[in-house]
């Protein structure tokens, strides 16, 4: 299952995050923290995309200037996750039209709406980008 | 939602921020400015809406955000979808778990779950899955059942119900009775929506586990539903996802099959190897887009996974072998590295490693990857690949990367390394090489557990010893001795250093000389084994006693307490008239008795922290191998024959302590069965107490115990009118635990009197004694004839292995250390839910729930728990032959429900099985 989910520019701002395992404030910080120097200074050419963490791995892309990072169980498939990220990415594109840091950054509480149309509890939930846009689109219909 | 302009002016201002300070003014106005807002009687559902949004900008930011609840609150109870929607994001970001408004938060959610408008129902679950507590859990459940199971519900509906529940099953197991609805929804892994088939399958996954018997079904269905999607391609095309149909739920299938064993009927089995073998084939061409490339892959992978946990196809896992060998070569790095994970996963398992072998300088030169974590997957496979044959070229492999492995590698590394050399040894000469040069090289980045279990099995191998000295005195006599070298030398010189004395340059003066000229380098810790060494050659070898006590002087004026205390204790020692003692104090340790090694321990803590089990672990082929007989033999024995298991039989014990004489079930016999259960229940926690109270007899026990041995006396009371003659007590063991308990009647006590007078009483002593762990109490004999006819009363005991457990006290963080380490060791632990109505009535509940666990003999630690009414306590099992057992238990009583967890974990699974009885027997006649 999804620990949580980070996404982090690469000065480390923190642009979302989402928490499906009980962390207190304090431990949330320090992770931030801690997940930004371990990704960041990875090789994005010669280094995979994961990366072991405490007991956890972290999956992570860069897109732009935006590092995505799910932190998952050693047992999950990383790759399914791997994926899980870019599909995020193309719904939130699509959704925002051509997505930027700034888009999270003044729209962050209908970033969380679209999570929570694809991910739930730490599982994915919906895998079809026509599905969820669709029901995106008729949440912002609503008043 | 249209958007908000004044949010957006605000974090537009925020973002102008030059410094931190500027940002906090700018926060601090805004703060204040709502809070004069919120007074506002007039304030709109807009305007609320933006301020509690704005608040959680803040929040997110870092800031402390101390109000706004309630207009979060008033948000949620909006008609707005808009309102409503901020309003449960600000809560689930804003709320605390234990917040007074948390009621009024599960009402909106209980109104909105059932709300005939969809959006609104979506809203609360995933709220729901966002903030989880206990009250929700409680109250909620049975509502959100309802909504996965309802036949109108929408899909969306359904997949959210789907996660919450699983949620809430994952987080709360004891509160969602989960039992009950479990296989109410695995026919929806055969729902023709492939989202709500996907969350249903994370669900049933967790199902699985907890119950297997309950989801058996749930295989066919996903054998059938990958047929469908793989071989079948029945599904609907905005699933496809590059080109690869569903592959998030194809791999969700493929891994909730690795729960169960591999299907018995020859159709599934057949179907299921043609799905595995279609996935396999279809991944022999290499897509060129990387996201395809990567969803098929991901299938593969898993498809993989299952074929080694199902075992059914040799075959199909050489052709794996083959195939995996191909990965790990390739020019993906994230193919790589699975590739090595996935080859750890077969070696495991396969019968044969013959082909993983061929590619053993491929995975060696893996060790040196551009990657950390490829190399920390090669490190796990050729582990995991290492046998006999293997072992000294991998061993000798990963000591030569040792010293260029990276510092967050070596700590692994050596574990391994230990592991291995430990296990394949076949020449002493070569354990004891590897692991003296294991200290010198990574001695900075281990644990103590390494070097400590170097002189464990030293100490436990004769032929070692000889061998282990002359290379611990040539270490120390090399330019540079590592600090966990020094030790090891230390304590084994100090051992054993008489076996080499009479060679040449080994003399007891050449080995005290090289012993003190690493002293003044090393550590504290270091020195300190290395003065009980001095004291131990002061016992060796008297013709140096002059050299020792001198070396034992220096320390007497040590600045560190402990090496000042072992100096002056020694000095003393060798320096009494009487020369008896000092032989005594430094006799040849005994060699330590076998047991589970903590190297193991410490490697599998690290990967046990998932949530869903794993199907496999990176400890080695016999500990998977070991887990799979586990699991089956477990299930065998579930299924064919439960009443022979040691707990059942004890838990009926107390139906057993009846008249021989007496025949039915009377309502009096009921009555009386029911009395000596209580009776029998309160001396498993209290030593003095009554046993049997019945018409003619009383009996009365008093027990003293001082683990592994206990004075037990029997007190015989006559109650009835008439005399009693022919008296004899006697105590038998069962067949079964006869080797283990010993009972005898203790010397130095009259006979029985022949008769006794009413109101008289007879006294008996026993002394026990624990052997060993014994499952069975003794049975207490008691035979008399009253008024001409004899009669046999069978009591059951109060004497059990528990009986033998004294108190310990550890920290709170050594106790959940072992309580992990328990855990995950998976040796000994039993778990039950037992119904304690009484805790809701009676307000001593709790302080008798922490008397009975003292007095059954643990020491309850403090502040342990963060719940504070829980209850958790140590103890120690002493028997005299088979050594020591600790035992955890942990008690979580919840008023609420009348309910109370008890866990115990326990180095002896029999330990843990017979206090679980004990508490449950004892919670059971309160």
């Amino acid at each position: 299952m999804i620990r949580f989910i980070l996404v982090q520019n690469r000065q480390g701002k923190t642009r979302l995050e989402k928490w499906y395992s009980q962390y207190s404030n304090q431990e949330r910080h320090k992770l931030k923290a801690e997940v930004h120097r371990t990704v960041a200074s990875r090789d994005q050419k010669h280094q995979s995309n994961f990366v072991e963490f405490h007991n956890h791995r972290i999956v992570y892309r860069r897109y732009a200037g935006l590092f995505f990072c799910f932190c998952i169980d050693t047992n999950d498939n990383e790759l399914a996750y791997l994926e899980g990220i870019h599909l995020f990415v193309e719904v939130l594109d699509s959704y925002h039209g051509n997505v930027c840091e700034l888009d999270l950054v003044f729209n962050f509480y209908l970033v969380y709406a679209v999570l929570d149309e694809m991910i739930l509890a730490g599982e994915i939930q919906e895998t079809s980008r026509s599905v969820i846009l669709g029901r995106l689109d008729q949440l912002s219909s609503l008043e | 939602m249209a958007p908000m302009k004044g949010l957006t002016v605000f974090i537009a201002d925020l973002r102008k921020c030059r410094s931190h300070e500027d940002e906090e003014k700018r926060v601090n106005k805004e703060l204040a400015n709502i809070r004069t807002k919120f007074k506002e009687p007039s304030l709109n559902g807009y305007n609320r809406k933006k301020y509690v949004c704005k608040l959680v900008y803040m929040a997110l930011l870092g800031y402390e955000v101390s109000f706004g609840h309630r207009e979060a609150v008033d948000l949620v109870n909006s008609t707005k979808y808009s309102e409503k929607q901020i309003g449960y994001l600000a809560i689930s970001l804003l709320m605390e778990e234990d917040a007074d408004y948390g009621r009024m938060v599960v009402a909106a959610m209980r109104r909105d779950i059932h709300d005939t408008n969809e959006f609104n129902v979506s809203l609360a679950l995933n709220a729901v899955s966002n903030i989880c507590t206990r009250e929700i859990a409680e109250v909620l459940t049975q509502d959100i059942v309802a909504q996965l199971l309802s036949p109108v519900a929408s899909m969306f509906i359904k997949k959210k119900a789907a996660l919450c529940l699983l949620r809430l099953l994952r987080r709360f197991p004891e509160a969602v009775n989960a039992q009950q609805w479990a296989a109410r929804v695995i026919p929806y892994l055969g729902h023709r929506d492939i989202g709500v088939t996907l969350s249903v399958a994370s669900l049933v996954t967790a199902l699985a586990q907890q119950f297997p018997e309950d989801t058996r079904k749930a295989a066919s269905f996903a054998v059938r539903r990958l047929k469908s999607l793989v071989i079948d391609n029945e599904y609907a095309a905005e699933y496809i996802y590059y080109k690869v149909p569903a592959p998030w739920l194809q791999i969700k299938l493929l891994r909730l099959l690795q729960y169960f064993p591999a299907p018995e009927s020859p159709e599934l089995r057949s179907l299921l190897l043609s799905i595995l073998r279609h996935i396999i084939d279809v991944s022999q061409d290499t897509p060129r887009e990387l996201q395809q490339m990567n969803a098929q892959y991901s299938i593969l992978f898993e498809a993989i996974n299952l074929g080694i946990q199902l075992d059914i196809d040799q075959g199909l896992m050489q052709e794996c072998a083959v195939l995996l060998g191909r990965f790990i070569t390739s020019r993906e790095i994230n193919v790589r590295y699975l590739g090595l994970e996935t080859m750890a996963h077969l070696a495991a398992y396969i019968d044969s490693l013959d082909t993983i072998k061929t590619y053993q300088g491929v995975i060696i030169q893996s060790l040196r990857d551009r990657d950390v974590s490829v190399r920390r997957r090669a490190l796990d496979l050729l582990y995991s690949m290492c046998d006999v044959s293997s072992a000294k070229t991998i061993v000798s492999e990963l000591l030569r990367h040792m010293v260029v492995a990276d510092f967050t590698l070596r700590e692994e590394m050596a574990l391994k390394v230990a592991i291995l050399t430990e296990k394949y040894a076949t020449e002493y000469s070569w354990y004891v090489d590897v692991m003296m040069r294991l200290v010198s090289l990574a001695g900075d980045h281990m644990g103590d557990e390494v070097w400590h279990r170097i002189v464990q099995v030293i100490l436990g191998n004769e032929e070692l010893q000889l061998y282990a000295c002359k290379i611990a005195l040539q270490t120390l006599k090399a330019p540079v001795c590592h600090e966990s070298a020094l030790k090891v030398s230390a304590y084994v010189l100090g051992e054993f250093g008489h076996l080499i004395a009479n060679a040449p340059d080994c003399a007891p003066v050449d080995q005290l000389k090289a012993l003190q000229s690493k002293m003044a380098s090393g550590s504290q810790s270091a020195r300190a084994v290395a003065l009980t060494t001095v004291g131990k050659f002061i016992n060796l070898f008297p013709e140096i006693k002059t050299l020792c006590l001198r070396v034992l002087d220096r320390y007497r004026g040590a600045l560190d307490a402990e090496l000042q205390q072992r100096a002056c204790e020694y000095y003393a020692l060798a320096t009494l008239e009487s020369e008896d003692l000092m032989p005594t104090v430094f006799e040849e340790m005994p060699p330590f008795p076998e047991r589970r090694s903590a190297l193991m321990s410490r490697l599998l803590k690290r990967e046990a922290d998932t949530e869903d089990q794993r199907t496999w672990v990176f400890g080695g082929r016999e500990i998977n191998r070991e887990r799979k007989l586990q699991k089956a033999g477990k299930t065998v024995e579930d299924s064919e024959e439960p009443p022979v298991a040691a707990v059942p039989q004890l838990l009926e014990v107390p139906e057993q302590t009846r008249f021989v004489a007496d025949g039915g079930q009377t309502p009096e016999e009921l009555a009386r069965v029911a009395k000596s259960k209580r009776h029998y229940a309160r001396l498993l926690w209290e030593n003095d107490g009554i046993l049997y109270d019945g018409d003619e007899i009383q009996v009365g026990l008093v027990a003293q115990y001082k683990p592994p041995a206990g004075r037990v006396g029997v007190f015989l009371g006559n109650k009835s009118t008439a005399p009693i003659y022919d008296i004899s007590i006697h105590v038998a063991c069962e067949e079964s635990s006869e080797k283990q308990l010993v009972v005898q009647q203790a010397t130095g006590q009259g006979p029985l009197p022949d008769s006794l007078m009413p109101l008289g009483q007879a006294r008996v002593f026993f002394d026990v004694k624990c052997i060993d762990v014994f499952a069975t109490a003794p049975t207490l004999r008691i035979a008399y004839t009253m008024a001409g006819a004899p009669t046999v009363s069978e009591l059951q005991m109060p004497v059990t292995i528990a009986h033998f457990i004294d108190p310990v006290t550890i920290t709170v963080a050594d106790f959940f250390s072992r309580w992990k380490q328990l855990g995950d060791a998976a040796i000994g632990e039993a778990q039950n839910v037992l119904k304690t109505p009484f805790l809701s009535t009676d307000s001593g509940a709790i302080q008798w729930l922490r008397n009975v666990v003292g007095g059954a003999g643990f020491a309850l630690i403090q502040g342990a728990d963060a719940e504070p009414d829980n209850i958790v306590g140590v103890g120690i099992a002493t028997t005299e032959n088979a050594g020591r057992f600790g035992c955890l238990i942990r008690v979580e009583p919840k008023p609420a429900h009348g309910l109370t967890r008890v866990t115990i974990r326990a180095t002896n699974p029999t330990v843990a099985k017979v206090v679980a009885a004990n508490i449950n027997m004892v919670f059971e006649s309160k």
